[in-house]
Parts: C-alpha cells; sequence; structure tokens
C-alpha cells in the first residue's frame, strides 16, 4: 500500500517579506540620515561649528587655542569665610581679570571698505 | 466727530513717520557708482583672504576669550557666592552683578554667532560676478563684528563691577566681624 505523499503548501510570500533584507538596510539608512540630519542642525544652531577649530580654514589657528583651562583655578565653594578665605579669592580674581582686560577682543575696524580697499577710488583732478 | 478727529490726526502721523522712514532708507542706500563697482571687482580677491584671514583669528579669539569669560563666573563669581550663601552672609548685590554678567555672556556668545554667520555668508558670495552683494555681506558682518566688541566691552565692565561689589562687600564684612585688614 502507497503511502500518501504529503506536499506543504507553498507560503505565497508578498513583496515585502521577499524583499525583507532590502528593506531593513534602506530603513537603517534613512534611520541614519535622519540622525546625521538632526546633528548638523544642531551643531549648527547651538554655535558649537563656531567653537569647532578643526573646521577647514581654521588650520592656522588650531594649535593656538587653549586646549584646557587647568591653570584656572577655581574657588572652594564650601568652608569658613574668613581673611585668607578673602584675600584667596582677591588674588584669584584679580589675576583672571586683568587677563580679561588686557586683550579688547573684537576691537578696531578691519572690515573697513577702506581696509579692505572696497571704497570708491578718489575722484580724478 | 470726536473720533473723526483723531482719525485724522492718526492718518497725518502716520504719513509724517513714513515719510521719515522713507527718507532715511533711500538716504542710507545711496547707488554704487560704476567705479566704486569695479574698485571691489579688482580688489575682492585680496579682500577676501584678509577676510578668511580675520575668520580664523576671530573664531580663535571667541574660543580662547569665551573660554576665559566662561570660567571667570562659573568657577569664581558662582563659587564666590555660593560660599557667602553658605555662611549666611548677604550675597545679594554680588549675585545680581553675576546675573547681568551671564547675561551679557549669552548675548556675546549669539551676537558672535550672528556675525561669524555674516562672515561666512560673505566669504562664500562670488565677488567678481556679484560685487554689490559682496560689499553689503561685508558691511552686515562689519556691524555685527562692533556689537560683539561692544559685548566684551560690556563684559569687562561687568567683571570690574564684581570687583567693587566684592569690595563692597569685604568693607562691610570686616565692619561687621569687627575684624581689621
Amino acid at each position: 500500500m502507497e503511502e500518501p505523499v504529503v506536499v506543504a503548501a507553498e507560503a505565497e510570500l508578498s513583496f515585502w517579506d521577499q524583499h525583507r533584507y532590502i528593506l531593513l538596510i534602506g530603513i537603517s539608512i534613512g534611520i541614519a540620515i535622519f540622525l546625521v540630519v538632526i546633528s548638523m542642525a544642531l551643531y549648527e544652531s547651538s554655535g558649537a561649528a563656531q567653537l569647532d577649530l578643526s573646521r577647514p580654514g581654521y588650520s592656522s589657528v588650531t594649535s593656538q587655542a587653549v586646549k584646557n583651562d587647568g591653570d584656572f583655578q577655581a574657588y572652594p565653594t564650601s568652608g569658613a569665610l574668613d581673611k585668607s578665605a578673602l584675600d584667596q579669592f582677591k588674588g584669584l580674581y584679580d589675576t583672571q581679570a586683568a587677563q580679561a582686560r588686557a586683550v579688547d577682543a573684537f576691537n578696531g575696524d578691519p572690515l573697513s571698505p577702506d581696509v579692505l580697499e572696497l571704497s570708491a577710488p578718489p575722484p580724478s583732478q | 466727530m470726536f473720533r473723526l478727529k483723531q482719525l485724522i490726526i492718526g492718518i497725518g502721523l502716520a504719513i509724517v513717520v513714513s515719510g521719515v522712514i522713507v527718507g532715511i532708507v533711500s538716504a542710507e542706500s545711496q547707488p554704487m557708482t560704476d567705479a566704486q563697482i569695479s574698485q571691489i571687482k579688482s580688489s575682492c580677491v585680496t579682500a577676501k583672504n584678509t577676510i578668511a584671514r580675520l575668520h580664523a583669528n576671530d573664531a580663535l579669539l571667541r574660543v580662547n576669550r569665551g573660554q576665559m569669560y566662561e570660567s571667570i563666573t562659573t568657577k569664581l563669581m558662582a563659587h564666590f557666592n555660593a560660599r557667602v550663601d553658605s555662611n549666611h552672609l548677604d550675597s545679594k548685590d554680588l549675585e545680581t552683578v553675576t546675573q547681568n554678567y551671564n547675561t551679557a555672556l549669552t548675548t556675546f556668545r549669539t551676537d558672535y554667532q550672528t556675525y561669524e554667520e555674516s562672515l561666512s555668508n560673505a566669504l562664500n558670495i562670488d565677488c567678481t560676478n556679484e560685487p554689490v552683494t559682496f560689499y553689503d555681506a561685508v558691511a552686515d558682518a562689519r556691524t555685527k563684528r562692533s556689537q560683539v566688541h561692544a559685548d566684551v566691552v560690556k563684559l569687562n565692565q561687568y567683571i570690574d563691577d564684581y570687583s567693587a561689589a566684592f569690595n563692597a562687600f569685604t568693607t562691610n564684612f570686616y565692619k561687621l566681624s569687627g575684624g581689621g585688614n
């Protein structure tokens, strides 16, 4: 007696079932692009871009940037307040205040049309 | 009747004000002469190089000065205020100056960002093809840079103010504690 042949019913796969790996890769790339766009928007809008001296065009000054301000001593927040504590603060503060005042940052007028030679030439006599 | 009178006065005022504004605007935006346009075209490449150097130097200045201004408030002013407060002493004047300083620091950051964007915009303009646009962009960056300088002056003023507030606090402290220098 012959045994009945059982034929497994072939499941009908949809288009997306057949291409699920491509779908996975596509979604992953989409998410990555979305996150990069958000990061770039934050980078630009937060002002971080202006502080990033590793950008092209800044290579000439990168080495001059203060990498850390470890020598900038912080004043202790706790402890009694007496003459020595006040003198310590005065010493620290005056040093930093003098350094801050030493440079008149962004002074002058380097973008003046005369400096950049963009002004109209004087009329010839 | 009274309302009609008010309406006529209002319209009259509006006409006068708009006339003044139009006058100011037309005085400011005087047309550029051909000689100036050709001058801009001929020297704009050199000008762009100068601006690019300024762009880099100002960025360095922003990073280094910004770090210093930041540390003054976070490591000195805020810490001293906290210490005064923890000793149950009056730190109101010191805190007021610190608050003003922090506001000025925020303004400095924002103004620098605006200035940098404006300068980058000027650098991206093709000055030989668009000399007038380039000139206007440089003029805009110039105004914004002077604003950043004004912010720095203000910050330095608040640094002095804090020093004065500290001296007043010290004088008062010694008076109250009966101690001297």
